[in-house]
């Protein structure tokens, strides 16, 4: 019966339950609508909204011409067929040896018709002109997986080179390995420096001072995944259990001695799952980084979309785009399986 | 062996987890520090392996003071058996009793993990006699069961012959069965190797079984010394329930489970 007294309601208590809602929410409301439509405005959304509809609308059948789909369509159209074979002319190659095809190539003739006017007979006449070409069928897509492989090595690189980086500054970031509070302070701020600097921008730079490949290339994705890998690393010497460490530290091994025997231990699936996830992010970056001119394929890119050689842009997107979808695969399952 | 001088202990937060502690430990004795949780009974060893400094008096050390200049040279003659067995959990038994010799070896050798063969001729030696197997050796510390994590600990505190031995609660997260077999592994083994040990313990049954002598700490006080014999119950009584009763008044901290454990065993 005790029980039953406790559970009874108390019916001196005034009770009054709030709405959800109140005018501060309302408040925060207003100011994320204003918020919206000012930057909305200024990102011209209202016209990009309509031009998408009218270029779907046009897909459909429903409009009669549409800027955003006939230059979908002009992108599609030069990219298609892709560029897989590679045609060069005889002539212009340094000590062509007849006798001596490179594999998996052959010559062919072309002939040019070039229309022009005749100016003594006033009538359009073809002059033909025969070029021998040396032709390999899969030249320029071998090309393009060679530059891949380019760029998976600048990837691998940049990661070794981020490890390298970040294992010794990570050792002096973490607050209980640091000799003392200027050095912690100094590996804390280079770290965020790293991570601050666009692999984009250090390679720009970088370029000038090393010139046009991947040297740029892999300098800069290194220095820029130095500063996560650092920040994790530390943050995982920090966060170990302290028990190994002070039973090696109480008989007196040293700091050196107590980090690979106390902490690395510990902390290395981590460190594989770290690592493995910033070759992956770097394959990604790589494939751009050669855009300013820092190797890889995106120096191809580049170059081949200043040229306006969309079939070869096109042959240079799908290659870059399985690429990464089987880096995907393979990395999630690699990952998966550590953990 | 091991003498301390009026030592005190004050932390930075006002409690005093050490007052006046005066006390000798000849060598080769086996003495077991009783008392219950919170009395000072880690610190008292903390203090001997310079993971703790006095606030005042002087701690030494075969002789010598633990102090700044002389902690990192002493640190190599005191071992240290933990409740927790604190071994690296991801690394193999062997490993783990070969970094008890870390001090011994070149940062080179450390690093690529090439430890002389007289070294590990002397773990292959030290864990058979803690009752391991060869199987074991390349197993890791993580998949071992808590009796033999801790055999594994007993192994890599003799690996740098320890002139002492301080076992900070070295059975309190075992079951009582195999805390007897840890306890006579450690008697054995530091009659054999002729170390002095300090060891913490909750039961007072396995202090009189196993200690040579026992000393008793209490809010930070040393209450008790004496041989086994002289520990009767009623002073094993006076020691933990008075403790209790203070503990509770002052709602300190709830009595933990090897409190609760120590009364079932009193009872």
């Amino acid at each position: 019966m005790n029980t039953m007294k406790n559970l009874s309601v108390n019916r001196d208590a005034t009770w009054h339950l709030d709405q959800p809602y109140n005018a501060r929410h309302l408040l925060i409301a207003i100011f994320f609508f204003v918020l919206l439509a000012v930057t909305g405005s200024r990102m011209e959304v209202p016209r990009m909204l309509q031009e998408t509809a009218q270029g779907l609308g046009y897909a459909v059948g429903l409009y009669e011409e549409s800027s955003v789909a006939t230059g979908v369509k002009r992108i599609a159209e030069s990219i298609w067929p892709l560029r897989i074979s590679e045609e060069i002319e005889v002539s212009r190659i340094e000590n062509f040896d007849r006798n001596n095809l490179p594999w998996l190539s052959h010559l062919e003739i072309i002939e040019s018709r070039t229309p022009h006017l005749n100016t003594e007979t006033l009538k359009l006449e073809d002059t033909v002109e025969s070029k021998e070409m040396l032709v390999k069928p899969v030249g320029y897509l071998a090309h393009v997986l060679f530059k891949m492989m380019e760029t998976l090595e600048m990837a691998l690189w940049g990661t070794i080179l981020a490890v390298l980086l970040s294992i010794p500054l990570a050792c002096f970031a973490a607050a209980n390995y640091a000799p003392n509070r200027f050095i912690y302070n100094l590996a804390r701020s280079t770290i965020s420096l790293f991570r601050a600097i666009p692999e984009l921008v250090s390679a720009l730079f970088l370029v000038l001072a090393f010139g046009f490949g991947p040297i740029a290339g892999f300098l800069a994705l290194g220095i820029h995944s130095a500063g996560f890998l650092g920040k994790f690393y530390a943050e995982d010497i920090e966060n170990a259990d302290r028990g190994p460490q002070e039973a090696l530290q109480s008989i007196g091994a040293g700091k050196i001695k107590t980090l690979w025997y106390g902490v690395l231990p510990q902390v290395l699936p981590q460190y594989i799952a770290y690592t493995l996830y910033i070759l992956d992010r770097n394959i990604r970056m790589a494939t751009v980084i050669g855009i300013v001119g820092a190797g890889g394929i995106g120096l191809e890119l580049k170059g081949r979309f200043d040229m306006f050689n969309f079939d070869h842009v096109g042959t240079i997107l799908v290659i870059i785009f399985l690429t990464v979808i089987i880096l995907d695969q393979f990395s999630a399952r690699l990952r998966s399986r550590l953990m | 062996m091991l003498r301390f001088d009026s030592v005190y202990k004050r932390f930075p937060d006002g409690t005093e987890a050490l007052r006046n502690i005066s006390l000798h430990v000849p060598k080769g004795q086996f003495c077991v520090v009783l008392g219950p949780s919170g009395a000072g009974k880690s610190t008292l060893l903390r203090m001997l392996n310079g993971l703790s400094q006095p606030t005042e008096g002087s701690v030494y050390l075969a002789g010598e003071l633990i102090s700044e200049q002389s902690v990192q040279r002493l640190r190599r003659k005191v071992a240290t058996v933990h409740q927790q067995f604190n071994l690296t959990p991801r690394m193999s038994v062997a490993l783990n009793v070969l970094s008890g010799a870390l001090p011994q070896v070149t940062h080179l050798r450390a690093g690529l993990c090439l430890f002389p063969s007289s070294l590990r001729e002397k773990a292959c030696h030290l864990l058979d006699e803690v009752g391991l197997t060869p199987e074991h050796v390349s197993r890791r510390v993580s998949e071992l069961s808590g009796g033999q994590q801790q055999r594994v600990g007993i192994a890599r505190a003799f690996m740098m012959d320890p002139a002492v031995l301080l076992a900070d609660e070295p059975v309190a997260s075992l079951d009582p069965r195999i805390s007897r077999g840890i306890l006579e592994l450690l008697h054995r083994q530091s009659r054999n190797h002729d170390t002095t040990v300090l060891c913490s313990l909750h039961q007072p049954e396995l202090a009189r079984e196993f200690g040579d002598r026992i000393i008793a700490v209490n809010h930070g006080r040393l209450v008790f010394d004496g041989t086994p014999e002289q520990l009767t119950d009623k002073v094993c009584e006076e020691l933990y329930h008075g403790a209790l009763n203070r503990e509770h008044g002052m709602s300190e901290t709830a009595p933990s489970a090897s409190e609760s454990e120590l009364e079932l065993a009193a009872a």
